[in-house]
């Protein structure tokens, strides 16, 4: 396993945990009959505003796997990686963890800054296989 | 193992992040800042070519999220020939003009433009196999 490898199978851990947690709050605001029901309508009650927080990181979790995931595929099963690539995939981790609190808690800039480095994270892994 | 399809993933993945980028400056002319960094508690929507340039972006990602597997499979079994290639590249180009397509609104060929890169994802599918 490279490190870049590692640093992907704990963000994608870490995703599964965000998404477990609002899992949990979802089912306990609305009730289980809407969640596992078809929701077909709006629930009754909306989303309290930490859980819709906690809503809108997972789906922000989610995109932002969709790019990581093939950099760091790319990377950690080709001879690009380094040092270089090894800190980037572990910043990217660091910035995602760091974006729930910072979403969660209302912490601007904070939050708007962490998710830019988690993209540049990224973007640096997906630069190394080019140059 | 790197191959050129690999290539071509990793640009799509770059274009990917210039339209979010894209998006982004734009609605940071729609909404104020002080919006943009809070926890968007309050749903806006964003209107016009910004609108639609966040509903191309959501399917760019979604059709990023279809395109690299198959890539990484073809590099993984050293399936790659001309073939996947051309389809990796074909869907390059038609997903990198189906943005503006969507902005400008362009109909039909915005359409046609989306059914050339899933015919594309489609057919890497198969090749992989």
């Amino acid at each position: 396993m490279t490190p870049e490898l590692s640093a992907l199978a704990v963000a994608i851990l870490l995703h599964v945990a965000l998404q477990g947690l609002f899992a949990v709050r979802a089912n306990r605001e609305l009730g289980p009959r809407y969640t596992t029901g078809p929701r077909d309508t709006l629930p009754e009650r909306p989303l309290g505003s930490t859980t819709a927080r906690i809503q809108r990181a997972t789906d922000n979790s989610l995109d932002s796997l969709i790019l990581f995931a093939p950099a760091a595929l790319m990377v950690g099963l080709s001879h690009y990686g380094g040092p270089i690539t090894a800190a980037a995939a572990w910043v990217f981790v660091a910035a995602r963890l760091l974006y729930i609190p910072a979403y969660a808690l209302g912490l601007a800039p904070w939050r708007s800054a962490v998710w830019m480095l988690g993209l540049a994270a990224t973007v640096v892994l997906v630069v190394a296989t080019l140059v | 193992m790197f191959t050129d399809e690999l290539g071509i993933l990793a640009l799509y993945g770059l274009f990917v992040c210039l339209v979010l980028f894209l998006q982004v400056s734009g609605a940071a002319t729609q909404f104020d800042m002080g919006y943009l960094l809070s926890s968007r508690d309050e749903k806006r929507t964003l209107e016009g070519m910004v609108g639609r340039m966040e509903r191309a972006l959501n399917n760019s990602i979604v059709a990023l999220a279809l395109f690299a597997p198959p890539i990484l499979i073809l590099a993984l079994r050293q399936h790659g020939d001309g073939l996947s290639l051309v389809g990796a590249q074909i869907f390059l180009i038609a997903r990198i003009l189906y943005v503006p397509a969507y902005v400008f609104n362009l109909i039909g060929l915005r359409t046609l433009l989306w059914l050339a890169g899933f015919a594309c994802t489609i057919g890497l599918y198969l090749l992989a196999l």
